[in-house]
């Protein structure tokens, strides 16, 4: 009977705090634990008998981790912030990026998770960043923007080399999404990038009106379109190379670039 | 950065399904310029993110409660010229006023708050501080000639 009861005092008290925790969140989450824990101990010191002690012990406390767990995990709208500790410091130290090299060696699961923490401190920064801009102070230690961007590109360029692997052994197929090397009306050649339709193609009026051959007539133009391109070159090529030769003839000591 | 195009990869018959998906959508809170009701915060959001973005993103990232949100485009000024007498247009940007859910309150905190920098006994900064005021002491006139510049006298 005691030890129900005090069960339920518990109870009351962690839902008073978490009701307290929700009226004003910038109370530290940190004083609730220490304070429950001591309510909790001075509790339970209060039971006489050892076996309902150790009866009551984890399921009063599992029931009371998890609901302060929830809350601290869920700091929600703090989390756009930095640590309270760092407010106001002009240097806050960091750590070095994540190199691709580090992160080949996690598992997806963890690069999932990392990329919400990468993203999370990344809003935060941006915060900081804009907040500092409008207090006209400097922003503490920016130096954190440029790592977390490089951390974010290594690890999206690691988890595509894993899709690429995974695809090319399963499927064969180099690319995600399918294409190939076509021809426009102008004799240009680019790549393709297959897409769905909701019909066919031969009732797709707009598909239809794309043109993806090269007309005999527009053969001459690509001719000249290339002798265009070859003139130029060996125009810039000539000038270059006369250049040259005039440096030369003027400082016969110096030492030209071979190319 | 274009990290990854927030559009759904488009599925081939036998193509891996493992995908992590990485949504690089950033949000940034800001302080707002207008009052704002207690319950309302302002955040700069890119433009391609709608309202159900918000929502969602708030809701599953961050797990934060949300009841309703406005969302406006704001123009960025396109006043400024710059030294060939060109117009410079500044980056518009969405913003979005979210109203929290089951009567939460936000105040956006002081975040650079005063500190007092009196460094500590005995370290290398409090060394530097010396040396400099010493070496002010050094520069300063002497303050029996009123002024006079050193170099006119006997």
């Amino acid at each position: 009977m005691a030890s129900s009861s005090s069960l339920g005092r518990v109870l009351t008290l962690s839902k008073q705090l978490q009701s307290v925790f929700r009226i004003s969140p910038a109370i530290s989450v940190q004083h609730c634990v220490v304070n429950l824990k001591r309510c909790q101990n001075n509790l339970l010191s209060e039971k006489s008998s050892p076996f309902a002690l150790s009866w009551i012990t984890p399921i009063s406390f599992v029931g009371q981790h998890r609901a302060l767990h929830t809350t601290i995990s869920r700091r929600g709208l703090e989390e756009f912030f930095d640590q309270p500790e760092n407010w106001g410091e002009s240097n806050v130290k960091s750590g070095a990026p994540w190199t691709a090299k580090q992160l080949r060696t996690k598992s997806n699961e963890d690069l999932h998770k990392l990329w919400y923490v990468l993203l999370k401190e990344r809003n935060m920064l941006l915060t900081l960043e804009q907040e500092a801009k409008r207090q006209r102070v400097q922003m503490p230690s920016p130096e954190r923007m440029k790592k977390i961007e490089r951390s974010m590109v290594r690890l999206d360029t690691v988890v595509k080399e894993r899709e690429t692997a995974l695809r090319l052994l399963q499927t064969g197929q180099e690319k995600g999404r399918p294409g190939e090397w076509r021809r426009n009306v102008f004799g240009y050649e680019f790549w393709y990038r297959f897409k769905e339709y909701t019909i066919p193609w031969y009732m797709n009026k707009r598909h239809k009106r794309k043109k993806f051959y090269t007309p005999y007539f527009v053969q001459p133009h690509i001719r000249l379109r290339i002798e265009r391109f070859l003139r130029e070159r060996t125009r810039k090529a000539s000038l270059k190379k006369k250049t040259l030769a005039k440096l030369k003839e003027r400082f016969p000591q110096t030492k030209l670039p071979s190319s | 950065m274009s990290v990854t195009k927030m559009v759904y990869p488009l599925y081939q018959l036998g193509n891996p399904q493992l995908r992590i998906f990485r949504p690089n959508w950033l949000l940034t809170l800001v302080r707002p310029g207008k009052e704002q009701p207690p319950d309302t915060v302002q955040f700069r959001i890119p433009m391609d993110m709608t309202k159900y973005d918000v929502k969602n993103y708030l809701e599953k990232i961050y797990n934060v409660p949300v009841g309703v949100i406005r969302t406006r485009i704001q123009f960025g000024s396109n006043k400024k010229r710059n030294h060939l007498n060109q117009k410079v247009k500044k980056p518009d940007y969405k913003v979005a006023y979210v109203q929290l859910a089951q009567g939460q309150t936000f105040t956006f905190p002081d975040i650079f708050p005063e500190k007092d920098r009196t460094p500590k006994e005995g370290s290398m900064e409090e060394m530097q501080e010396k040396f400099m005021e010493d070496e002010k002491q050094r520069q300063k006139l002497d303050p029996r000639r009123g002024g006079v510049t050193e170099w006119f006298g006997l």
